[in-house]
């Protein structure tokens, strides 16, 4: 190559990142012509171009995108202002309405523990197949959050080698969950319980209850899962921002101005984790398949807990609303409402659906905050 | 691989428990802050 190597990019491209450039190509026309997630997918493919152009630098040490990662992601601060953008965007009273679906919530988190029992059986606690450590089966359990800022968190807090591909993973499988949940849903209830339908007349909760929500659940998961307190404690307080009426101005910077350009940051940082010599090797592949058999257990587990609840309420919960305790929001929702539909045309699950959507919002931040504090004691 | 289990077993025990106390609370709220008078009025 000579002296032109030095500073010609092409003559530097390895297979490794052509094949990432093309990924980013990839992840960019899903975004554009497929509307796929694009506020993410397309800052998300834009950061894996230009980790991947050779000499570029970007992603390198000292480079613009290295210097985000070093402040926005080790630090953890990018997910937990994400969580104040989020707080400020989510209305609770669908949940506040059902407070039960907290529980569909709870049960749907199965697919983090199941996935984290797969991948570390797979790795280093019984067949070493892969280089999967306790923290890396954690990080790639935590994929089941359906939550990427709860997984980002997550899997930097343990410090999991396999970071990108985690963060990558779920905001991915969080834009199919149109494709991977249907399927599961109506292989686990009959037509007769998808047109079950559910009463809507739910009472008006009060501005009071809505000002008390975010600052009890803080006190109360921050107590009972002190690892959780960030995140919760980001997440309530942009709900309290939005609730408490009086500071509309903060909280719509929270759910506008802080959330976007937290996205832009954040989006481009996670592509330039994904470099082609990190990012391709067999256990990316295989964090990606446990990542769709995570959101399949939390599928299936939160049809189950809703099946049960149907049961015991004498057919007034539509089992599919279980589908919805994972934190999908509001993909989940829309994707019951739809089968609710399909069911029979009268059946409007939508507003069901989103109490078990925004339970599971909450659900899946506790979760990760009790991995948090459940690893380190088996390490 | 007992380790991975315990944290199965407990993780999912503890998340069970923090939100059925959310839960609790919340319904006692929902009781003590609940719409009252004018307010209630209003919703019917």
């Amino acid at each position: 190559m000579g002296a032109a190597g030095e500073f010609l990019g092409f003559l530097n491209l390895t297979w490794q990142a052509t094949v990432m450039l093309v990924i980013s190509g990839v992840l960019i026309w899903l975004g554009i012509a497929k509307k796929v997630e694009p506020v993410l997918l397309v800052p998300i493919g834009f950061g894996c171009l230009l980790s991947n152009i050779p000499l570029g630098g970007a992603a390198e040490e000292g480079g613009f995108l290295a210097v985000l990662r070093e402040a926005g992601i080790h630090t953890e601060i990018f997910p937990l202002l994400i969580f104040i953008g989020i707080g400020a965007m989510i209305d609770f009273e669908p949940f506040l309405q059902r407070p039960y679906t907290i529980l569909l919530g709870a049960a749907a988190q199965f697919g983090i523990f199941g996935t984290f029992f797969l991948a570390y059986l797979l790795g280093d606690g019984w067949l070493h197949l892969l280089d999967f450590s306790l923290q890396d089966a954690a990080s790639i359990g935590i994929i089941g959050s359906a939550d990427g800022p709860t997984s980002i968190y997550v899997a930097t807090t343990l410090q999991s080698k396999y970071a990108a591909a985690i963060v990558v993973a779920a905001y991915s499988y969080m834009a199919m969950v149109p494709i991977i949940q249907p399927p599961i849903i109506k292989a686990m209830c009959s037509k007769e319980e998808r047109a079950l339908k559910m009463p809507s007349a739910a009472g008006k909760i009060s501005q009071r209850t809505k000002i008390l929500f975010p600052i009890i659940t803080v006190l109360v998961v921050g107590l009972l899962a002190p690892k959780a307190t960030p995140l919760i404690g980001c997440l309530m307080f942009g709900n309290l921002l939005r609730e408490c009426g009086v500071v509309e101005r903060l909280s719509l910077a929270a759910q506008n101005e802080l959330a976007n350009i937290v996205t832009i940051l954040l989006g481009i940082t996670v592509g330039g984790m994904m470099s082609g010599t990190e990012f391709l090797r067999p256990e990316t592949i295989l964090v990606f398949i446990l990542g769709i058999i995570a959101f399949s257990l939390d599928t299936v587990a939160g049809v189950l807990l809703g099946k049960l609840m149907c049961v015991l309420s004498g057919k007034k919960v539509n089992p599919m609303i279980g589908a919805c305790g994972i934190s999908a929001f509001p993909m989940s929702s829309r994707v019951v409402q739809k089968l609710g539909l399909e069911a029979n045309p009268y059946n409007h699950l939508l507003m069901q659906a989103a109490g078990a959507n925004t339970a599971g919002q909450v659900a899946s931040v506790v979760a990760g905050g009790v991995m948090l504090m459940l690893v380190p004691m088996f390490v | 691989m007992l380790n991975a289990l315990w944290i199965v077993l407990l993780g999912m025990a503890i998340i069970f428990a923090v939100l059925g106390i959310l839960l609790a609370v919340m319904i006692l709220i929902g009781k003590l802050a609940g719409p009252r008078g004018k307010e209630e009025k209003e919703n019917k």
